[in-house]
């Protein structure tokens, strides 16, 4: 892949990252499984950004972190708030309609490509 | 796991002191999950790769930013920086008329104080121009660190964001109207070299002889004196070119308004000087006889005043017209 079209998709994804990382919050989550999760669906996600972004999130109260200390290695785990909540519900459907709207209009210029 | 450490250490110590025991902690934690049971020096290394650079990793962290001045401020910044420049530079040339007029040159020849003053001048318009770039970029620095608003546009000069309505303040300046800030700077050295010749004129003006492998000063060609009572005149006309240098830099184009300044400056320039020039003790004797010694001027006395002025009088309306045609042109 040319690094023009690297970066282009990197600034694609950005944006979705958050809500990718809301998604898989609504159970405690700690660092590296949620990189886990992610992974198993796909989403390869750069670890760099996404440690930042946990502090980021919680920072705007959108999700809270509590240390787990009664297993062997201590961990940080995350959970979405009521607030982060209700965001994400409406981040989703931002997401839903925007991704339809391009659904149709990507599907429009294949069809205009046919003609 | 001396790895490991080095590389927590490497990120944390670029963070703020309250976040460092926290973040620590979790990195810490991090790299153990990521590593299997039994791991080695090549799987630390792996793991590390992933996290990437340590720099990358702590700015992540960061709230601010790792710029002097970003894209919010930074067109504010350029723009303020271009409008000042020139009048901090205006200024410090006018800080070197004022000490021309009233300061004591000392032994020097014309040509080492124009030499001198032109040093000076640029000299001063540099190091202002560095001042102002330091303290300029330094005001930003802080103002992008303290801004705490969420607002990431582009702020216009009024610290305000864009709008249809600030179209409405940009000058308009056509190419040949304009006024080049050079011209501007050259007005005012202009005048500080001669506020330091006129008022050292006995000085600096005059007969040199070559003698002993030097130029010796014989006679000074003015009564100092007579230059001397004249201060009146000569410091409103100094004054009056300074202003005239301040207007141009502030409306930067010809305007009719600036033409006429120009041409009244032009005037009484020129009255000022025939005036001078019309007084009888303006020479020091030994001048006029020297002279007189070298050509037998005496009948060509009259004809070279009235030449003199004849020149002195088409400049001023040349340079008049030139004003008058520049403001005229759409």
């Amino acid at each position: 892949m040319s690094t023009l079209l690297n970066s282009l998709t990197t600034e694609l994804r950005r944006g979705t990252l958050t809500l990718a990382v809301l998604s898989q919050l609504k159970k405690p989550q700690y660092g590296y499984s949620l990189v886990q999760r992610l992974e198993k669906s796909g989403i390869t996600i750069d670890q760099s950004t996404l440690y930042p972004l946990l502090r980021r999130l919680e920072k705007q109260e959108l999700v809270t972190s509590s240390w787990d200390t009664t297993e062997s290695r201590p961990r940080k785990y995350y959970i979405l708030s009521d607030y982060g909540n209700k965001i994400f519900i409406q981040l989703k459907k931002e997401w839903e309609k925007t991704s339809q709207e391009l659904y149709i209009l990507l599907k429009g210029e294949e069809d205009d490509g046919t003609d | 796991m001396e790895l490991i450490e080095l590389y927590i250490q490497e990120v944390t110590r670029r963070l703020p002191e309250k976040n460092r025991e926290d973040i620590a902690l979790e990195l810490q934690s991090t790299i153990e999950d990521m590593l299997p049971d039994d791991y080695t020096e090549q799987d630390v290394k792996e793991v590390l790769l992933k996290l990437g650079d340590p720099v990358t990793l702590a700015s992540g962290y960061r709230d601010r930013p790792m710029h002097l001045i970003g894209p919010r401020y930074y067109d504010v910044y350029i723009s303020l920086l271009k409008m000042i420049l020139p009048i901090a530079a205006v200024i410090s040339l006018i800080a070197l008329i004022g000490e021309n007029v009233f300061g004591d040159i000392g032994e020097k020849t014309v040509i080492e104080v124009v030499i001198m003053l032109i040093g000076k001048g640029i000299a001063g318009i540099i190091s202002t121009g560095i001042q102002v770039f330091f303290w300029l970029t330094l005001l930003f620095a802080i103002l992008e660190r303290t801004d705490t608003s969420k607002d990431q546009m582009p702020l216009t000069k009024s610290l305000k964001r864009w709008t249809p309505e600030d179209l409405k303040h940009i000058p308009n300046i056509s190419k040949k109207k304009v006024i080049p800030k050079i011209e501007i700077f050259g007005s005012l050295l202009g005048i500080s070299i001669f506020a330091a010749v006129y008022f050292n004129a006995a000085n600096l003006l005059g007969v040199y002889e070559g003698r002993n492998n030097g130029l010796i000063f014989v006679t000074p060609s003015f009564n100092q004196e007579v230059l001397n009572s004249y201060w009146p005149l000569i410091f409103c006309i100094i004054i009056l070119g300074v202003i005239l240098a301040i207007y141009k830099l502030l409306v930067g184009q010809w305007t009719l308004k600036l033409a006429l300044f120009n041409a009244i400056y032009q005037l009484l320039s020129t009255i000022t000087f025939i005036i001078i020039i019309s007084n009888p003790n303006l020479f020091t004797h030994e001048f006029i006889t020297y002279i007189s010694n070298l050509f037998s001027i005496n009948e060509w006395k009259s004809s070279i005043y009235w030449g003199v002025i004849l020149i002195d009088v088409f400049f001023t309306v040349l340079e008049s017209y030139k004003g008058f045609r520049k403001a005229k042109i759409r």
